[in-house]
């Protein structure tokens, strides 16, 4: 057997390229595009859907967020309105504890 | 070419006409108008196919071409402008066909799908003297079809690579540019898969002397 030299595998793999280079491209008629299309259309509209629900969950996250702050301001208002008036506020709720004992 | 030179070109013009078209097309593209998507679909198909078509089988061109642009246009908000469209759509182009070989079963041809037209083709080949002789053998289809038996042999890694440099041409920079890999795998991967087409071609020459011999 005639071993193969550096040279003949260049030959041989630039042969190759050759026949590589030389590969007919296919014509992709208007079927095609219009498949593609159709299909990038479709894409759109789950995009879309999925923007939707994502605009949702958002909505919902800062309504939440912005509630909390709520709720704080609101907590550190009545906190500092009725800080004098910590003990009439206890009496208050024990009054409202009494008041839940059932009646007789 | 020095700038002010191209400036006065008019291919050059048209070049960046065209840039600033897609760029248009493409922002009109992501304020909702879908068709006109169509646009660049026409515009870069030929550009597309036969990038496809170098790495995947031409029976299933069509089918990987119509993944590149719905791939193309569901990550078309992340094109920065940076490069031209048409840059970053080979980039697209090149990874879906290592996706197709990724995900694909590798399918080794055997050997004896190769006949003797095939075996001698090598002989032909190193025995050819001028460059037409040589032209007729690289156009025959043993040469095709010996192509496809030796990459049908190799990972989807080293196909791509070999593909790119060795058969397209490319340099390690731009073939790691657009599979997105360091300049430094490519460099190994390339010299591992030729060192591959290498042990294919010889251990084919040796069958098909045995066979001779035989």
């Amino acid at each position: 057997m005639t071993p193969l030299k550096d040279d003949d595998f260049k030959k041989i793999e630039r042969a190759l390229a050759d026949a590589h280079r030389s590969r007919q491209t296919p014509q992709l008629g208007a079927d095609w595009s219009f498949r593609v299309l159709r299909d990038i259309r479709r894409e759109a509209g789950g995009q879309g859907q999925s923007m939707r629900s994502l605009g949702l969950d958002r909505l919902v996250w800062r309504t939440a967020a912005v509630a909390a702050v709520l709720a704080l301001v609101f907590t550190g208002s009545v906190f500092l309105y009725t800080k004098g008036e910590a003990v009439d506020l206890t009496a208050l709720l024990s009054g409202e504890f009494d008041a839940t004992v059932p009646l007789e | 070419m020095p700038g002010h030179v191209l400036a006065g070109c008019p291919d050059f013009i048209g070049v960046q006409t065209l840039v600033s078209d897609d760029l248009e097309i493409i922002r009109r593209v992501l304020h909702g108008e879908i068709d006109r998507f169509a646009e660049l679909i026409a515009r870069y198909q030929q550009h597309v196919t036969r990038i496809v078509n170098r790495h995947v089988p031409s029976d299933r061109v069509a089918e990987v071409a119509h993944d590149v642009f719905v791939r193309a246009y569901t990550s078309l908000s992340s094109f920065s402008a940076q490069t031209p469209f048409e840059h970053w759509l080979s980039r697209i182009a090149v990874r879906t066909c290592y996706d197709f070989w990724r995900t694909r079963r590798r399918e080794e041809l055997p050997v004896s799908a190769l006949t003797t037209e095939h075996q001698s083709w090598m002989d032909h080949v190193l025995a050819a003297e001028s460059d037409d002789q040589f032209r007729e053998q690289s156009r025959k289809r043993e040469a095709a079809e010996l192509l496809q038996w030796a990459l049908g042999h190799l990972s989807a890694e080293n196909r791509l690579v070999l593909t790119l440099v060795h058969l397209d041409g490319y340099s390690v920079r731009e073939a790691a540019d657009l599979l997105g890999w360091s300049v430094v795998n490519v460099k190994v991967r390339a010299h591992r898969a030729r060192q591959l087409l290498r042990t294919l071609l010889l251990e084919r020459k040796r069958q098909e002397d045995d066979t001779a011999q035989g």
